[in-house]
Parts: C-alpha cells; structure tokens; sequence
C-alpha cells in the first residue's frame, strides 16, 4: 500500500482490530503477488542405503529448512514427508496428476531388474505392490526433470556392485530419457543443492558426457588436489596416516570428477585426501568395482579380484 | 468393528523401505506383518574382495548408521591383524562413533518422531500431515515445530564434529583397522569441542525438554506398544589396546536374569522370509513377507537399541514401551555428548594414531558391538586377504524380525500386536508411532545372504 495511506490508517485505527485486520490482508496480497516459485519435487527411493538424504541433511547455506522454504516444494519423499501410509500415496498421485511435466523426479538409489523388480518395493497396495522399477517409469514419463542423486542412481554405484545378483542398474537405463546424473557415494549436499538451484533459476545445467553437471564435476580431484606438489616431485606417502601424496595408498582422484578439494565436506572442513586417506572415486560410474582394491595403487588395480597386484 | 485388513504403506519417516500389513478386529490389532521390501545383497557383494575394502564398503550398507559398520568392520579387522591401539586411537575412535550416534538420534526424534506428535506447519513435506490426536496446546506445539529445524542444525554439528576427523561423513575414511589416519591436535580439538558445546546445550535446552513434555502429554504411551522386554547388548565404546573392553557392558536380559552373550548362539530362521533356503533369494516365495529373516539367540527373539542399552548398563529405570524407547534415546545423547567432551579433552595432540599391521595372524574372526539400534555383528572369512565370506547381522533384523517357525514374534510385532484402536483414523498414527520408537533402518535389515560355498561343519547354525 502507499505510504499515506498506511500513515491515515495508523491514524485513523479505532480501539478495535481493524488495523491489523486491513493490514494483514494487505501484507497477505503482497507475498502472494510475489511469491517466489518454488520446484515442486517428487524424492523417490529405490535401492539405496539412504545416505544421499542424509548428506542431504547437512546442507548448510543453504540450510535444510532454507531449502524447504526457499527453493522446493517436496511433495513426496518416503524420508521426509509428514504424511504417512495411503495418505502418502494419495499425495503422490495427485501430485503426479497436478504437476505434470513440472515437477523435479528425484531418484536416489539403483533400480533392480531382476525378477520382474521384485527385489524393491515401494508401496504396498490393498490389492497389488508397486516396483521401484515400475515407479520410475511412470514417475520418470511425467518429469520435467529427471534428477539421479547420488552414485547408485546415476550408474549402478554399490548396489550393482559385482555379482549383482538383483540386477540393479541406474536410473538413465531404465529411462528413455535425459537424466542429470548428480553422483557420489553419497553427493555432496552442495551438488545436489546446486543442482537444484540452477534447475530453479536457470534451467537445465550444462552436463558432461555422463550427464554429470559440469558446475561441479569437470575437473577431476586429481587438478586441484592441495597435494598436489607432492605429487609432482613424486613425494608419495608410505602409508595412510602420511601427509604426503595419496597416489601410492590407492587415491582415485586422477581419474574422478568432482571438486571435493576446493569444496570440502560438511559446512567445508575436510576431505577424505585431507585426512590422509586415499579418494575412492566415488563418482565414477564403474564405483565401486572399479576403484578396487581401496587401498592398492591406481595402476595396480583389479577390479575382479581382491589381490593386491604390486 | 469387524475384522479388517490394511496395509500400511509406505511406513515414511524412517531409513528405507516399510510396510505393515495389519489384521484388526473387534478395535485391536490382531496381527501384524512388518514388512522390509528392499534386497541388494551385500554379503554376497563383499566376496572376493580384499579384506581392507570392509570398512569402506560395508559402510555404504546405510547411510543413518554408516559408521557403525566402518568401526564393526575396523575391529573385525584389528583382530584379523592383531593390530594394537593407542590411548589416542582409542578415544578418537569412540568421539566419533559418538558424533555419528548423536546425529543418528537427533534426527531420529525430530524428522522421524516428531510429526507424529506435533502439528507441522502445512506446507511441504509437512503437507496433509492429517495428524489424529493432536494434544499438545498452540503454544507448545508451535515452539516443538521449531525446535525441528534446530535438530536438523544440531544434528548438522555433529557430523560435523565426524568430519573433522574423519575426512567427510557420511562414509567417513579414516577410522579404519589400526586406528584413525587423523591426528588430534589443538585446531581440529577446540572446533570440536566449540560445536560440541552448541550440541550439548541443544540437547539440554530443547531435546530432553521436548521428550519430557511429550512424555508427559502423551503418557498413555508407556502403556502402549509394549515387548515383552528381552534385551540385549554387545556393549558400546570399546577401550583397550585390543579393543577388549566396552564402556557400557555387554549383556542379555531375559526374565529378570543378565547374562554375558554367547554369540555363537544366534540362529536364523527363513520361514517367513523371501529366501528359498539359507542362500537363495526368493522374491516368490508364497508365504513370506518380507526381506529380513528371523534372528534370535537360543530361539528367543531379542531387542537391542538405547533402551537396552540403558536398561542394561543400569543408567535407565522402566518398561518396554513405545515412550520408554524415546526416553531411553534421549538420556542417551545426553550421556554420549558428556562423554565425548571427556574424550576430546583426553587427546594428546600428536600423529595420526594408527598402527596397521600387514600380517594376518588368522584367517576367521567375528565383531560384534552395539550400534545406534543394537547389537550389529559382522563375521569374515579370508583366505590371503581375500574375503572368502562375510557376514553381517545388524540391530533391524533382530527389532523386526518376521515371525519364525512357532509363530513366535519379534519386538516390533509383538509391539504392535494387540494394540488398542479406538478409532479408524488412528490407525496409522497409534502404528506408526509404535514402530518408529524403535528407530527402525530398514537398509541394514535387508541386504543379506547366507554363507555360501565352504562351510565348516561346526560353524555356526546360520
């Protein structure tokens, strides 16, 4: 409203509520006339371990709760979400009618194609059970966007792990469509996040050959890794402990996207190189297998095997 | 009321995948089937791999307890290697097992428990939260909505804490056998003890607050989702140079009567589960209902987490109910935040504590210590560092066991079974309040498989 007439209001104002009462619709009608879009998300979990929702939760600037209030609307998650049993399920439903063809498909977790899907079930019906299988496909068709969280979605990660006996594989092959593989074992909660907020305010981010987003994953651990110099005059450490470069202890960082020195873990206090402990490469797509041994040398690994090979 | 069926699903608010399928009658529960409905086989994942790639990967079994098995696995290892610990190793190691249980509790009482008892704002993900016996008054419920928010900040600490230490978290990297690849020294110390103190007086200004008045507006339910109280525990916070002791003891309590765990006794029962014998997955199979098969000690179903935890070591007096489950966690952060403060300042700032011996001296070994839930076991077989089997039993197969051959129930059904329903529209809220005092992770419950290939004949039944 204009600055008079707030003044003549305030003025005006008899010993009753009608003050607040005009102002409140007042105030109502600006948020409303501004309110901010927000992503309307649907979190679907198949396979997982449910760590990305963890790492998820200690976001920090933006905070869960900022993320909440600021940037999406989680419409359903089988972690978060208020409601519960069919009253969940009506949600999803209805969301999937109402938002269709605008709402973010957050999948977090490996599909399992075996077995007709049968070794994930997301909900239970009275009559009949849905497969994570089944789920992505019709949640995956009404998408605007597809987002895969974590390693497990984008390519398979530790639940296809050899000799994937369920048959898991990622979300982009049981889709035929675009998927923005945000991966990591878990993400960082800023890749996703970020992820998020450039689908908000810009639209679809620019992706590597692996539908990665190159905000976060185009240079590998190994260019910007603060070890950097040991590496280079060939400094290795002797053991995991050591300061020096983790190349000898089994680091995967010359081979793995991510930008984990420069961004650092919770609220950006360390790293697994910082710690003296190898990379393992946990956004690759062959992670887990094909960082194994962990601790043997990166040109001596053997994914098939569980022997060192010196 | 007539006899009904429901189906209760999915069960959200919890880590992983649950469904309950519910027969009531005549307004009580007459039978309950919890139902774990997720599979990736991970004992069969671990086989030949290097024995070292165990920390690391069993972590990757859960994200809410991911430490849990990093340390399980640590020790499995130590033994394997006969590795020795220093005073350092030793409190650094329990710091942060401590932080990744305090983030694990905190974010149990407010993002999984709380919406079952306090009014959440309408909007997303709170949204149609269609809450049945709402009691607390205006006042109350809107500070407790709050606090929510304030336990996802607090519960952020300490992981951050963890992380300090151990490189990034979930999935930390350098509590491993041996020790911990991180030295303590004055920066890492002060920033831990600086977060600790805001986790401290969160817990003591909001959490046990927040518990209490929930205790004492929703009363009923210590009479409500009650076990018939066998506890166990494989003791948590190990000390010792060979990690031979445990802070809070180990114990079985049936009956009145405490007894050391045997654990060769642990038997597994695939009645009613998807497995067409000990090895084979079978997601046909016309009986079963879930995922996670039977475990119990001599035949006796068992219930492990805090509650066990703190009625064991004597820290906590009361039953076996719902409300006793919440109380008996939140006394617990309290303590394992104290206790975490002594640690920090029982550092000598020095190297990296960790001594990795390369020889193995035998080629079996068992790990057992409580998690967040209750007793987590792993068990290895090597052959030249290979892993030749491994397997694990974690505290979800034992709270939600099915029922095994006798019928016999597990904790979490015999919780829900005979409950009380007044009304149909309390359904969902009485069971899911239930079943969420156990904290239930249904990720670690249903990853496994049995021993397959070589198996001596004296090894264990399962």
């Amino acid at each position: 409203m204009e600055k008079e007439e707030f003044i003549r209001l305030c003025q005006d104002s008899k010993s009753d509520y009608s003050l607040s009462d005009s102002i409140l619709k007042t105030v109502k009608g600006y948020r409303f006339k501004h309110q901010k879009k927000k992503l309307p998300v649907i979190w679907l979990e198949t396979n997982d371990s449910g760590d990305n929702n963890i790492a998820f939760m200690s976001t920090t600037y933006p905070y869960l709760g900022q993320v909440f209030s600021e940037m999406i609307d989680l419409l359903y998650s089988n972690t978060f979400m208020a409601a519960q049993g069919s009253d969940a399920l009506d949600i999803l439903e209805e969301a999937v009618t109402k938002y269709k063809g605008e709402f973010v498909l957050v999948v977090e977790g490996a599909i399992p194609r075996k077995d007709h899907g049968l070794y994930n079930i997301v909900i239970i019906k009275e009559t009949e059970s849905l497969t994570a299988l089944e789920a992505v496909k019709w949640l995956g068709q009404s998408a605007k966007y597809v987002v895969a969280i974590g390693t497990c979605a984008s390519f398979g990660g530790p639940s296809a792990a050899r000799p994937n006996i369920t048959g898991c594989v990622g979300v982009r092959d049981v889709l035929d469509r675009e998927v923005i593989n945000v991966s990591g074992c878990p993400v960082n909660p800023d890749w996703f996040v970020g992820t998020l907020a450039h689908l908000l305010m810009y639209g679809r981010p620019d992706l590597d050959s692996l539908g990665r987003p190159n905000l976060f994953y185009h240079y590998t651990v190994h260019t910007h890794c603060q070890r950097r110099s040991y590496f280079d005059n060939k400094d290795f450490a002797e053991k995991v402990g050591d300061k020096e470069c983790m190349f000898s202890q089994g680091c995967m960082g010359p081979r793995t996207p991510s930008d984990c020195p420069y961004r650092l873990w919770i609220n950006h206090v360390n790293w697994p190189v910082k710690a003296n402990t190898p990379c393992i490469g946990c956004t690759h797509e062959d992670f887990p297998d094909g960082s194994s041994p962990f601790f043997t040398p990166l040109p001596a690994k053997n994914p098939g095997k569980g022997e060192k090979n010196e | 009321m007539s006899r009904r069926k429901i189906v209760f699903s999915p069960v959200t608010r919890l880590s992983g995948h649950l469904s309950i399928e519910i027969v009531v009658d005549g307004g009580h529960v007459k039978e309950a089937n919890v139902s774990s409905t997720m599979f990736r086989g991970y004992e069969k994942i671990m086989e030949n791999r290097h024995i070292t790639d165990a920390v690391y990967l069993t972590q990757r079994i859960c994200g809410i307890c991911s430490l849990a098995h990093g340390a399980t696995a640590s020790y499995l290892l130590d033994t394997l290697y006969d590795n020795r610990l220093s005073k350092n190793a030793q409190y650094l190691r329990n710091i942060m097992y401590g932080a990744d249980i305090l983030q694990n509790h905190l974010r149990h009482f407010y993002l999984f428990c709380l919406p079952d008892y306090v009014k959440m704002p309408d909007s997303p993900p709170f949204h149609r939260q269609n809450l049945a016996d709402a009691r607390l008054n205006p006042e109350d419920n809107q500070r407790l909505a709050e606090h929510y928010f304030e336990g996802v900040k607090a519960s952020q600490k300490c992981h951050q804490i963890l992380a300090l230490f151990g490189g990034k978290a979930p999935h930390q990297h350098s509590f491993l056998h041996g020790g911990v690849a991180v030295g303590p020294n004055a920066d890492n110390i002060s920033q831990a003890l600086a977060l600790l103190q805001e986790v401290h007086k969160f817990i003591r200004m909001f959490l046990l607050p927040d518990i209490q008045l929930l205790a004492k507006v929703y009363r009923d339910y210590f009479q409500i989702g009650i076990t018939p109280g066998h506890f166990f525990s494989a003791g948590l916070f190990k000390f010792g140079a060979k990690n031979e002791q445990n802070l809070w003891p180990a114990g079985i309590l049936v009956n009145g009567q405490l007894e050391t765990p045997n654990w060769e006794l642990v038997e597994q029962d695939i009645t009613n589960a998807w497995f067409q014998d000990k090895d084979t997955p079978d997601p046909y199979k016309k009986r079963a209902y879930t995922w996670v098969k039977a475990v119990q000690y001599a035949g006796q179903p068992l219930e492990g987490g805090p509650l066990a935890r703190m009625i064991i070591s004597g820290q906590y007096q009361g039953g076996s109910s719902t409300m006793d489950r919440i109380c008996a966690r939140g006394l617990e952060t309290l303590l394992i935040a104290e206790l975490m403060d002594k640690w920090l300042h029982k550092l000598k700032p020095g190297k990296p504590p960790l001594q990795q011996k390369k020889e193995l001296v035998r080629e079996k070994a068992t790990s057992v210590t409580d998690a967040m839930r209750g007793v987590l076991l792993h068990r290895a077989v090597v052959e030249k560092e290979q892993i030749v089997n491994y397997k694990i039993i974690t505290p979800t197969m034992w709270n939600f066991s099915p029922k095994d051959r006798y019928s016999q129930l597990g904790p979490a059904e015999k919780a829900l079974t005979g409950t009380k329903i007044p009304k149909p529209e309390l359904l969902f809220t009485i069971l899911g309040r239930i079943v969420r005092s156990f904290d239930p992770c249904m990720s670690c419950a249903t990853h496994v498989l049995d021993i397959e290939g070589k198996v001596l004949a004296e090894e264990e039944i399962f």
